[in-house]
């Protein structure tokens, strides 16, 4: 069953063509990858999916609703979450309350509530001490704590953006069975933004690839990473 | 874009002028650019401190006052025409607004924005209050006898000497384009309001250049002050409208379109003198900026949404 | 056992204040007032602050309450108590239509726009003459509760323990999660569901229904109000330097900060008659530069520095 569906979307700003005319879909229960050069215009689309940024044209279909005009926190009450690339933790506030931002305001749960909900969250990312501020965290501590606060969302969809940027491999194999654990208990479907390939290979059902704004090819990781236009686009082939 | 904005402005003017012109007060328009000319020479140099050191200087009506007070006591004891002390009320309001921005401003450029408005507030606040005990909440005033120069034609009679103002303003708008386009620092200057990263990294000084635009615009503003005080009388808080109006000058024309500041300052003062002209309505000139700024922020706030 | 002992300190220091009027005489209880005031502005400010947003418009919502009180008085004949209420609400509502518009964008569009706001007011209430008695001003025909002390003082001590009360919910509640994940990034608080134009109408509404309410209660127990002396930039101004003070974004620190400053502007108005609202002005200089997390923010840092090296030593 498709979640979540985009027709033609495009976003123009004053002259550049960030994205352009990106028709994709997402199925329950995938891992999608979302690979491209850089400025391909990757996280421009999860800007435009999350609604932190309004489409120039086209439509955005979640769960058969038109939400191509919805502000961010409505789709987030709707189940669509997603974490950042540069992670900005709530510095005054503790990581529990961090976490508990998302149970809070999208699934309208009382305080006590939602500490119970995200504690359990961290639990399951192995994510401790959570009376620290954000500041004592380590990197491997923000990424859990960021994948965290996008769960307490309670997602259907959930899109993840580089973050497995800055970890080192036993770290990042960590993340990915997380991943792919979280993806199947929750029967979410999950696009991952990454530009390790070996983590694509790894984590993904399926791939889609946008090059300066454009969807150039869609399939398996294998079909994909053959595909001379995907090859000529990174200037050097995948990994 | 700056060219849509002029047009909505020119329009708005249009309409406020030809209803002057229907109720028959000519002297609508005219006194309306005058005081066009008055606010955007005031708001013109908060403008170029906006838009190249991006920060809002809440203190900006208070240098203008101090200049103003500085003028009043070297004319008051010397006997100098207020416009030779441009010069020197120039130079000394420089002088203290490059003082200003090394001991306050640069440490607070690193702080979120809204640290900057508190601090600039605080600075605004504690100006007004040494003049208060300097000099007292009595106002202040010089008379010139150039001030009263005025011109008939028909059955109108009007003054003129405020044309001054609109020449400055006119003045400003080409020496700061020449400025900003034809000289390096100039340049410099541009560059580092739209990229201070990048600008550093071709090896500009940032922080000379803010120091510097920091300073022309004390300069300015300074300048304004001499000349404020031939025709206004000043006291203590006298600064502080104009801070407000300045910045809802460039809020209209929008941050870095300089010469748009005229046009909104236009329409500005026209409206004014407008509601001046009727006994009624007169009381209520001064609310006018503010309906403006609401309009603007809503008309920001519609389009925003459309993405 | 720590969390008890801090309460009862609390509990002796309230029947203390309470106690005031028991062995204050009239002097001292309108000094106290006056502290109270500020403190109830400063605590509502910085409530607001904790969103990130600064409103420089206090002295604006204050005087327009006074004037809503004092107006609904005289020409609505309404009872001076219930004025009070009716005076918060009319504040209330009209954050609401003026935030209904310019919160939707922020920072400096918002600022500058509330600063302007106390001059607005006053030239509305200046030119509205029949309405609102014009420049001279209004004068109540009789001060609420006949000027007894001892009831004004508890009358102001009500409202100061209102607002207590609020900012201390927002404290505990969610908006304090709300209104500091807007204030740390607006951008991922929208993607966590924070709906932030509600939560910064909401915050805006509340403080501005809680200096409107004091300026109600100003304006009952001084019998008169004008122009110039509702829409007072000092009401904007203290509360400002005594929240910077004793430390923003917290309900304990505005209250410091009142208590010290409020007391020293008596013994500065002695001292200095023109311009001692200087030293406010200097406070908020300083505090900005060397200071931003003010008195409460330095005492954390020392006991946090303390508990470290109380550690290390084992």
């Amino acid at each position: 069953m498709s979640k979540l569906t985009t027709t033609d979307l495009t976003k123009r700003f004053s002259g550049l063509v960030a994205v352009n005319d990106v028709t994709f879909n997402m199925e329950e229960g995938e891992i999608l990858g979302i690979i491209g050069p850089n400025g391909a215009g990757k996280t421009t689309f999860i800007h435009l999916v999350s609604g932190i940024l309004m489409p120039s044209s086209g439509t955005i279909t979640f769960k058969g609703k038109d939400i191509t005009y919805a502000p961010a926190h409505v789709r987030s009450r709707m189940g669509i979450a997603r974490t950042y690339q540069l992670i900005h933790p709530l510095e005054n506030l503790k990581v529990i309350e961090n976490v508990m931002v998302g149970a809070v305001f999208s699934k309208d749960k009382s305080l006590k509530e939602a500490r119970k909900s995200a504690e359990a969250i961290c639990a399951e990312l192995e994510l401790g001490r959570l009376e620290r501020d954000t500041a004592q965290l380590s990197i491997l501590e923000i990424k859990k704590m960021e994948i965290a606060r996008a769960l307490a969302n309670e997602p259907e969809v959930l899109f993840l953006d580089e973050v497995m940027a800055g970890l080192n491999s036993d770290e990042t194999k960590q993340i990915i069975a997380t991943v792919q654990r979280i993806a199947k208990e929750r029967k979410m479907a999950v696009g991952v933004v990454e530009h390790v390939m070996g983590v694509i290979r790894e984590l993904t059902h399926r791939v889609i690839v946008l090059e300066a704004g454009e969807l150039i090819a869609e399939g398996t990781y294998e079909t994909v990473s053959k595909n001379p236009r995907v090859v000529e686009a990174y200037l050097g082939g995948a990994a | 874009m700056a060219n849509k904005r002029n047009a909505a402005i020119l329009v708005a003017l249009i309409t406020v002028a030809v209803a002057a012109i229907l109720v028959w007060r000519p002297t609508v328009i005219i006194y309306g650019l005058q005081s066009a000319g008055l606010y955007a020479s005031i708001a013109i140099p908060m403008g170029l401190i906006l838009g190249i050191v991006h920060i809002v200087n809440l203190a900006h009506g208070e240098f203008m006052m101090v200049a103003a007070y500085a003028t009043y006591m070297l004319c008051s004891a010397t006997g100098m025409d207020p416009f030779l002390a441009m010069v020197p009320a120039a130079l000394v309001t420089a002088a203290f607004g490059f003082v200003i921005y090394k001991l306050t401003i640069k440490q607070a450029l690193k702080a979120p924005e809204l640290n900057q408005l508190i601090l600039t507030f605080g600075i605004g606040i504690s100006m007004t209050q040494i003049a208060n005990l300097f000099f007292t909440s009595q106002t202040r005033k010089l008379s010139f006898d150039y001030v009263s120069a005025s011109v008939d034609i028909g059955d109108l009679s009007f003054g003129i000497y405020k044309f001054v103002f609109v020449g400055i303003a006119l003045l400003m708008i080409v020496g700061l384009r020449l400025f900003l386009t034809k000289t390096t620092t100039g340049k410099a200057a541009l560059a580092v309001g739209q990229n201070p990263k990048g600008a550093a990294i071709v090896g500009i000084d940032v922080d000379k250049t803010y120091g510097f635009v920091f300073a022309l615009a004390s300069a300015l503003v300074g300048m304004m002050g001499a000349v404020f005080i031939t025709s206004s009388s000043i006291f203590p808080a006298v600064g502080s409208p104009f801070t407000m109006k300045s910045f809802c000058l460039i809020a209209m024309a929008g941050v870095g379109n300089i010469p748009g500041i005229l046009s909104a300052s236009i329409l500005l003062g026209v409206s004014e003198n407008f509601l001046k002209a009727f006994r009624g309505t007169r009381g209520w000139a001064d609310i006018v900026f503010f309906v403006l700024i609401i309009t603007v922020i809503l008309g920001r706030s519609i389009k925003g949404k459309k993405g | 056992m720590k969390l008890k002992s801090s309460y009862i300190a609390v509990a002796l220091a309230a029947v203390v204040v309470l106690a005031f009027p028991a062995f204050l005489g009239a002097y001292y209880l309108n000094v106290a007032r006056s502290v109270m005031t500020y403190m109830a502005l400063a605590i509502s400010w910085d409530m607001l602050l904790r969103s990130g947003q600064i409103s420089f418009g206090i002295a604006g919502l204050f005087g327009l309450g006074s004037y809503a009180s004092a107006l609904a008085v005289l020409r609505g004949g309404m009872d001076p108590f219930a004025s009070i209420i009716f005076a918060a609400v009319f504040a209330g509502l009209m954050a609401f239509a003026l935030g209904f518009v310019i919160l939707r964008l922020r920072s400096m569009y918002f600022s500058i726009t509330t600063l302007a706001l106390m001059e607005i007011f006053r030239i509305v209430m200046h030119n509205l003459h029949d309405f609102s008695g014009g420049p001279e001003g209004v004068v109540l025909p009789v001060v609420i509760f006949n000027g007894d002390a001892p009831a004004l003082y508890w009358l102001c001590l009500a409202g100061l323990i209102i607002t207590i009360g609020v900012s201390w919910y927002f404290e505990k509640s969610k908006m304090h999660l709300a209104l500091t994940a807007i204030r740390n990034d607006e951008t991922s608080a929208r993607s966590n569901g924070v709906d932030i134009f509600k939560y910064l109408l909401i915050a805006f509404v509340v403080t501005s229904t809680l200096q409107g309410m004091m300026g109600a209660i100003q304006v009952q127990s001084y019998g008169f109000t004008a122009p110039e002396t509702a829409f007072d930039a000092n009401f904007t101004l203290l509360p400002l330097a005594m929240a910077l003070l004793g430390g923003i974004h917290s309900t304990i620190g505005p209250m410091a900060g009142a208590i010290l400053l409020g007391i020293a502007s008596e013994w500065l108005k002695l001292q200095i008659p023109y311009g001692h609202l200087i030293v406010y002005g200097v406070i908020i200089i300083l505090v900005i530069l060397f200071m931003p997390q003010g008195l409460l923010g330095m005492a954390r840092k020392m006991i946090r520095a303390g508990r470290k090296a109380g550690a290390t030593h084992e």
